[in-house]
């Protein structure tokens, strides 16, 4: 219990700290840059749903991306068709999300690694296609003029997104740090450590790795929603394979089993694709289109040769 | 009716030769290592890719395929010794996202090389569409089949008929006992990926002249690789080969009948259920629990 309310604190400092600090940043840079911060915001919040599910719960999602596409089709869905608010639609987006994770896990987490990543990747590919030729949420051409977030008469400008961005994340990682800090989150461990062996101890394994990955869902749908009426223009390229392979280079930078991780892993991949997309033209004059990709794809296996278990891990080991 | 779906039968036969091939690799790799290579589809773009853009420099194609399939060899080598082999002792998720990682990186540099345009190969031989009962095929579909045909009767021969096939499949079946009669594993490892992107790249080549050849065309021929190894029980070969023409057929069928969007889709709801249901395959045989 003592942990519990200890660390509860301890987010709450660390994540006030933070929200200060974004709100100063958002009033003085360029909203070029407020936008990314509420994108990397937006992507730490799916990759924190991943790394309890794959960092403490030890399993694997290639398809997380669908879920972030789930809250968004939905949010932007009801917005526009039945005229809820982004505040109800994002919620409703979450509550979704969660359901698709809760209905797929009795299928796919009988599975497990090469087949579960298989599996996860081919549903997160069934839904894209989905959202492709499915004409109620708007087939290839997706879903324009999604309304914004407001306040009363106060309509969101990219300040606001990036604070609300950023107050989600952190009670995201505040309510994550709680679980993790239990009973719960060491029974996770357990499980990561060895499915049979916690299962030997009493551990309904089953039942927790399905909670997780609902949790994980909820938290990308959740995401998703605010992406939506943030971008207020959506189509199914934006919620693809890639997009998955990103979340997956995010948990991995910045630490699998961390909390904190995915922020730092989020912010990493957003600023390197920013910063290549600016530098690699410059060096190489020739290269055309999407290259940077090469060095994502080149940093994750070097990360994963390297640093294993992400930089965050590796800072907390050097101070210890 | 009858004669649109003969048709997309005939389609499906043609692009699921190119499943199997990529299929094939697949499963050497995963016998061999145990691993799933997500860059799979890579070594068939880098097929294609590099002999379309030789051929259309004023290469004859021979060489140029040629060249093509040691070129996709020699990545496939290198996509071992650089990023597999120094990871080797990691858990299993970690190897799936190393090539995870193989094949963003190999995309992007074709990307790099060859830009986005798509670049076309001139079919292998000149001729007349091919008509049977009245469907048609255009010629180089007779190269496609061909090649499916050499490359798994090769394979065939190899593992039953040679004595690197034999330790082989001793080292399959039991990795610590086969190394202690002095079977080396890990060159096995490192053959595996050169053999495995050598009949990827094949696949490139032979098909480059029907579909063209796109630096994005590997993600698409992977992922289908990937669901005709598993309709094919992930680790048999002959499984492969018919695992690649099922898709293939029922790719196009359903493309035909519903939508083309959703020929992928399609493939990957089967392959969701075959995980379910019969993980051993459609032809495998008793479930193996690791």
């Amino acid at each position: 219990m003592e942990v519990f309310l200890g660390s509860g604190l301890a987010y709450a400092r660390i994540g006030l700290i933070l929200l200060v600090l974004v709100a100063a940043i958002v009033w003085f840079v360029p909203s070029y840059y407020t936008g990314l911060l509420t994108l990397i915001a937006l992507y730490a919040l799916v990759t924190l749903g991943l790394n309890l599910f794959m960092g403490y719960g030890g399993q694997v999602s290639l398809g997380q991306a669908a879920f972030f596409g789930v809250g968004a089709y939905g949010s932007a869905t009801l917005a526009t068709r039945a005229h809820l608010t982004p505040w109800l639609g994002t919620l409703a987006g979450g509550v979704l999300a969660a359901l698709l994770a809760y209905a797929l896990s009795f299928a796919v987490l009988r599975l497990r690694e090469n087949l579960l990543a298989l599996a996860t990747l081919a549903l997160g590919i069934v839904v894209t296609v989905a959202f492709n030729e499915w004409d109620f949420v708007g087939g290839s051409s997706g879903i324009k003029d999604i309304p914004g977030f407001a306040l009363g008469a106060y309509v969101f400008d990219p300040r606001a997104y990036a604070i609300l961005a950023w107050l989600l994340l952190l009670i995201g990682i505040w309510f994550a740090g709680n679980l993790v800090g239990s009973t719960y989150g060491r029974t996770l461990i357990a499980i990561a450590n060895g499915e049979l062996g916690a299962q030997t101890l009493g551990v309904d394994s089953v039942r927790l790795k399905r909670q997780i990955f609902v949790l994980a869902g909820a938290y990308a749908g959740i995401a998703g929603g605010v992406y939506a009426s943030y971008q207020s223009y959506i189509d199914p390229t934006q919620f693809g394979f890639l997009l998955s392979v990103n979340f997956v280079l995010m948990s991995v930078i910045g630490g699998m089993r961390t909390l904190w991780g995915a922020v730092v892993g989020a912010t990493v991949v957003v600023a390197l694709t920013q910063i290549l997309q600016t530098v690699v033209p410059i060096v190489l004059p020739s290269a055309r289109g999407d290259f940077q990709a090469f060095f994502l794809g080149a940093i994750l296996i070097a990360m994963l040769i390297l640093l294993p278990r992400g930089l965050v891990a590796r800072l907390s080991e050097a101070r210890a | 009716m009858t004669a649109a779906i003969w048709q997309y039968v005939l389609a499906g036969v043609v692009v699921g030769a190119i499943y199997a091939l990529v299929a094939a690799g697949f499963v050497l790799i995963y016998q061999v290592t145990g691993l799933i290579n997500f860059a799979q589809g890579e070594f068939a773009m880098i097929g294609a890719m590099t002999a379309s853009a030789l051929a259309t420099g004023g290469m004859p194609t021979p060489e140029a395929a040629l060249i093509a399939v040691v070129v996709a060899a020699g990545v496939g080598g290198l996509c071992y010794v650089c990023a597999i082999r120094p990871a080797r002792a990691a858990a299993g998720v970690t190897l799936i996202f190393i090539t995870l990682g193989l094949d963003v990186a190999l995309r992007g540099l074709g990307l790099f090389v060859w830009g986005t345009n798509p670049l076309a190969l001139n079919a292998f031989s000149a001729g007349n569409a091919i008509q049977i009962f009245g469907g048609v095929l255009p010629p180089q579909a007779a190269w496609v089949l061909g090649t499916d045909l050499v490359v798994f009767a090769a394979l065939y021969l190899f593992f039953r008929h040679t004595y690197a096939g034999t330790a082989v499949r001793a080292a399959v079946a039991n990795p610590p006992i086969a190394s202690t009669f002095g079977i080396p594993l890990r060159t096995f490892a490192f053959w595996s990926f050169v053999a495995a992107a050598a009949i990827g790249g094949l696949g490139g080549v032979v098909i480059a002249p029907i579909t063209g050849a796109t630096y994005d065309m590997g993600l698409t021929l992977g992922l289908a690789g990937f669901v005709a190894a598993v309709l094919g029980g992930l680790d048999s070969l002959p499984g492969a080969l018919v695992g690649g023409f099922v898709l293939g057929i029922v790719e196009k069928v359903a493309g035909g009948l519903v939508s083309t969007g959703w020929e992928q889709g399609v493939g990957f709801l089967i392959l969701v259920l075959v995980l379910l249901l019969r993980p051993q395959g459609l032809l495998g045989r008793a479930v193996r629990r690791a």
